[in-house]
């Protein structure tokens, strides 16, 4: 009798003492957020390597650098500034720190290049007569070059979207496939888009993600495959026309295209963003947007920065205030010259 | 319409004529088949969850549960070991501790298990025994992004001990028992630190699947409660503690909660149909 009794309060005992505790012991004040936040980029973040080469600096510097700039009594303002100051050292598109304040950020990745883009100047291409599958908006260019423009990845693209505007193109010389100024979306469309432009199983890249805290902690490269799609499938030129803002979603769609027959990429480096972002949080609540998980293309190269086009252009903007896009010129006259 | 009711009533005796003739049965329980008793209970308490795959904070709030538990004598060891299986099942929701953000959880567990009980005492029954459980929930997490929620899953094998006190107080009948399962061994889901379920649909779970044991998922549950009869009724209230917790992958996740348990108790008897030899 007294045995069992034993056993069990040694056995609730045990349980009780060894109950898991979170071993996040952050405050919320200026330095425990602080702190929070740079542990998070420093377990989690999978670019931090890559960054640390690539920008020149030591993220444990950094620590030292922005706990300098905190005060006692910080206002939720002047906290937000010193966080989004420091997590602008990774200059990601995908790293954010959002908050009922602001969204914090750094978009040097198109706000410090031209934007090789007049939306209004685009539209007149499209007039008003074009098609509408989905994000997908496509017609029929006088010299029988098809101009699709792909503004977002976020919303879904139906399979029958794209087979019902590829049997609407059939009797075109070429495409256009116009992404500049897509932000990105869900990888799925962008998958989904690709399929139509090969016949084989194509390899296209490799995927990463950290497998514990250290910084070089990652699994093994996963490869991307694109498999051609069942239903109707492209099989003339095409130009991918591409600049600053092509990011997340649609620099992983030039990737992939990339690697198809018959595809040129033309126009300014893509922005990149190769990363796929989770979202955590600090102890102030604020949510904060970080790479988790990263991509390669298919030669093991990094595309965080961008992708650089096979052929370079630039929006002329002289020519632009007389009605016309030189990108599309450019992409229309190399889809003749394939012919 | 009666001349139909009429015609189906007679193929229906012509089918079934010892069914008719009620007086010829007597129900009798079934050889060697104990009473059942059976326990279906409410609960709410508190809850405080942690799920470093989707947030270091810990999210604190309210859980509902709902406890179904069944235990009924067997034949083996000279009537010594009972039957037991027990459904669980909770809803959570909780608040981060800034309360900029709200997680949602669901739990659904079953176990399965003998035991085997002694009497040290007059009304005091004690009992140890095993329990095969399984655990299937998840976590849903308002702040977005690609990893707005996480799936838990994990079949085990519990050692389960528990001791019962019948009593009287006053004139009123009285039984106070108690029960602690905890899982020994067993398989549990859990994706790898950084791992994103969209790689997670493209490569399978083959990788994500672990052995589990007390050294990295210390899991618990026990219950307290006490019965009482009112009129023909067994009311039970009691406590649960139900934590559960794992440290794999680098990513720690703890779902304890605490909750009061308020439901009846009944047992039933299953019964043959003897014919009557008259």
């Amino acid at each position: 009798m007294n045995r069992f009794f034993t056993f069990l309060l040694t056995f609730v005992s045990i349980f009780i003492v060894s109950c898991q505790k979170s071993d996040y012991d952050y405050d919320d004040t200026p330095q425990g957020n602080l702190d929070a936040l740079w542990t998070l980029i420093d377990q989690r973040y999978c670019f931090l390597t890559y960054k640390e080469e690539q920008l020149g600096f030591k993220w444990t510097d950094i620590h030292a650098k922005y706990s300098a700039k905190l005060g006692g009594e910080m206002s939720r303002v002047q906290l937000f500034e010193v966080l989004s100051q420091m997590l602008s050292e990774l200059k990601d598109g995908h790293v954010n720190i959002s908050t009922s304040l602001d969204l914090g950020r750094n978009w040097s990745w198109k706000e410090d290049f031209p934007e090789n883009l007049n939306t209004e100047l685009r539209q007149s291409y499209l007039g008003s007569d074009y098609h509408i599958g989905s994000s997908l908006r496509y017609t029929i260019l006088p010299d029988n070059i098809a101009f699709v423009v792909c503004e977002s990845f976020s919303s879904a693209i139906g399979d029958g979207n794209l087979s019902d505007m590829l049997t609407y193109l059939r009797l075109c010389d070429g495409m256009i496939i116009d992404i500049r100024g897509n932000g990105g979306g869900e990888l799925t469309n962008a998958e989904k888009l690709s399929r139509r432009f090969t016949n084989e199983k194509r390899l296209v890249g490799y995927t990463l993600h950290k497998t514990g805290t250290a910084h070089d902690d990652f699994s093994e490269p996963r490869a991307e495959y694109i498999e051609p799609s069942d239903g109707v499938r492209w099989q003339k030129p095409v130009v991918v026309l591409t600049n600053r803002s092509c990011y997340s979603a649609a620099n992983i769609f030039v990737r992939n295209m990339r690697e198809m027959p018959l595809v040129t990429i033309m126009g300014d480096r893509t922005g990149g963003g190769s990363g796929m972002p989770f979202t955590s949080e600090l102890p102030i609540g604020w949510s904060v947007r970080f790479s988790a998980v990263l991509s390669l293309d298919a030669r093991g190269g990094q595309t965080e920065f961008g992708i650089e086009p096979d052929v370079s252009s630039a929006l002329d903007d002289a020519l632009a205030a007389q009605g016309t896009d030189s990108m599309i010129e450019q992409a229309r006259a190399y889809l003749k010259s394939q012919r | 319409m009666k001349q139909t009711c009429f015609l189906f009533l007679s193929v229906l005796l012509a089918f079934f004529p010892k069914v008719a003739s009620a007086e010829d049965i007597e129900l009798q329980p079934v050889d060697g088949r104990s009473p059942t008793e059976r326990a279906f209970m409410l609960g709410i308490g508190s809850t405080n969850q942690l799920d470093t795959y989707l947030s270091p904070m810990s999210y604190k709030g309210t859980q509902l549960s709902f406890l179904a538990r069944s235990e009924r004598m067997t034949h083996l060891a000279s009537r010594h070991v009972s039957f037991q299986n027990t459904f669980h099942a909770t809803f959570t929701s909780a608040d981060n501790p800034a309360g900029t953000a709200s997680c949602l959880g669901g739990r659904l567990a079953y176990d399965a298990g003998w035991h085997y009980h002694f009497s040290p005492l007059p009304h005091f029954d004690l009992k140890g025994g095993a329990l095969v459980g399984a655990d299937l929930g998840f976590l849903y997490n308002d702040h977005g992004g690609n990893n707005p929620a996480q799936g838990h899953f994990s079949i085990d094998l519990s050692l389960s001990a528990g001791a019962a006190y019948s009593f009287r107080l006053r004139k009123l009948p009285l039984r106070v028992g108690y029960q602690a399962d905890m899982p020994m061994v067993g398989m549990m889901f859990s994706p790898e630190f950084g791992e994103s379920y969209y790689e997670i649909s493209q490569r399978g779970v083959g990788h994500n699947l672990l052995c589990a044991h007390p050294g990295n998922a210390l899991c618990f549950r026990q219950t307290l409660m006490l019965d009482f009869h009112l009129k023909r009724i067994t009311l039970r209230v009691g406590y649960l503690c139900d934590i559960r917790q794992s440290n794999a992958h680098s990513l720690k996740y703890r779902d304890a909660s605490h909750s009061f348990m308020f439901g009846i108790a009944r047992h039933f008897q299953l019964m043959k149909r003897v014919k009557n030899e008259k």
